[in-house]
């Protein structure tokens, strides 16, 4: 399929001991540079390779790995969609996230979708694979990163659902009677939204609000 | 050995140590191909370009310490002949055009599939220059656009940090007339609907960064 990977579920039933790992990732020169790391890891086998969301839920129903390194960016379907379907389908499923950003609302969002670890592209093999040890032994890891984004934030208020909604659409340039129209809301309403927006954020104003948005990943552009 | 002389050289750029793993595998999959040499950021690239002269160099833009264009303005600069490949995950735009000014012989996005990367390694290997379809794309795209003007991008940059005109004014030590006749050319040129919209146009062309 999407080039060399070995252990099929019958060997594993026969022998096996390593880890089973499907990576999701849509860059190939990712997907290789994860082949062979693994490759020689005597407690390790690479069981499946998917280039997004859809391809890896397909895969994880058949090959059924222990781990699966998950990107979130991905075309088709991106990662935390399908983590939420795995999971839904596989509650047991245990996945880390392999991603390039560390927005902490994305990496909230993907820690309450259920990824037992989330580590950035930056990481070094071995933070990776003691990351992938500790993660089939039951416990949870983040980047230094990713702490430190948590942590920064975790104090503040969150945007609430109708707030990011605002927020989407001043993002894309929307001025406020506009955006009452599209959310069939008052002019009023939508302005004190837009103050509760740049409160939470700590923005200056609403294109500052929506720089700190794309930051965090609370919206994507 | 004058079977070396056969191998392109190659030195691979990139702050992430996966993305270094997936190249060494491929290179090492290529008869014609070697890898001299790796670097996390642009000052490694430098002192590791000094060290072995690679043929081709697969080059990184967002880099910490620094970024794949300054490091390729300066080994160009000590060395006219570098084939550099930027390897990135970004097609604004303006990036890509920046690339290409600054000597890029090739610029490709990181979902390239295997095939085409070593293809486009021997291309400029050869003397070629090659472009991804999406950059090439982009670039298409926004070529007939008037580009901003420095000082446009740098009022640009201010609107996106959330600076008021009053406060880009001076901070720019222009008035605040100034501000909103270049703030007017920059929705047009850009064909955005508020400043808001501006600044994300802005960074997805990337004229400027977050």
């Amino acid at each position: 399929m999407f080039g060399q990977t070995e252990g099929t579920k019958e060997d594993a039933d026969m022998s096996d001991s390593r880890i089973r790992i499907l990576t999701v990732d849509d860059h190939p020169v990712v997907r290789q540079g994860i082949a062979g790391l693994l490759g020689v890891q005597p407690d390790m086998v690479l069981v499946g390779e998917a280039s997004n969301g859809r391809e890896a839920i397909q895969q994880f129903r058949l090959q059924h790995p222990h781990i699966t390194l998950m990107d979130l960016q991905m075309p088709d379907m991106n990662g935390i969609d399908a983590l939420i379907a795995i999971r839904n389908e596989f509650p047991n499923a245990k996945v880390i996230v392999l991603t390039t950003y560390a927005g902490d609302v994305q990496i909230l969002r993907a820690l309450k979708a259920g990824a037992q670890a989330y580590l950035l592209k930056n990481t070094l093999h071995k933070e990776l694979l003691e990351t992938i040890r500790v993660v089939h032994a039951g416990m949870k890891n983040l980047s230094p990163e990713a702490s430190y984004e948590i942590a920064e934030h975790a104090t503040d208020d969150a945007l609430t659902p109708a707030e990011i909604l605002v927020l989407r659409l001043i993002a894309a340039g929307n001025a406020n009677k506009q955006i009452a129209d599209q959310l069939s809301i008052t002019e009023e309403t939508v302005k004190s939204r837009v103050k509760c927006i740049l409160s939470k954020l700590g923005a200056n104003d609403r294109t500052h609000a929506a720089m700190i948005g794309l930051k965090r990943g609370i919206i994507e552009l | 050995m004058s079977s070396e002389q056969a191998f392109i050289r190659i030195l691979v750029v990139d702050d992430h140590p996966i993305i270094r793993q997936g190249i060494s595998v491929l290179v090492g999959t290529q008869a014609d191909m070697s890898l001299v040499g790796e670097a996390s950021n642009g000052r490694e690239a430098i002192q590791q370009f000094r060290e072995h002269r690679p043929d081709i160099t697969l080059m990184d833009l967002q880099m910490p310490e620094m970024n794949g264009l300054d490091a390729m303005a300066t080994i160009r600069g000590e060395f006219p002949d570098a084939k550099i490949i930027v390897l990135t995950t970004y097609t604004g735009d303006v990036q890509i055009l920046r690339a290409l000014k600054s000597g890029a012989y090739g610029y490709l996005l990181k979902n390239t599939f295997h095939k085409e990367l070593v293809d486009t390694i021997r291309a400029v290997h050869a003397g070629k220059k090659t472009l991804s379809p999406e950059a090439s794309y982009q670039v298409a795209e926004h070529s007939a656009d008037e580009a901003l003007t420095p000082a446009e991008v740098s009022v640009l940059q201010l609107i996106a940090a959330g600076n008021a005109n009053k406060q880009i004014a001076s901070q720019l030590s222009i008035t605040e007339e100034t501000v909103k006749s270049r703030i007017k050319n920059i929705l047009s040129k850009l064909g955005a609907h508020d400043r808001t919209h501006a600044a994300m146009i802005g960074i997805k062309r990337g004229i400027i960064k977050i």
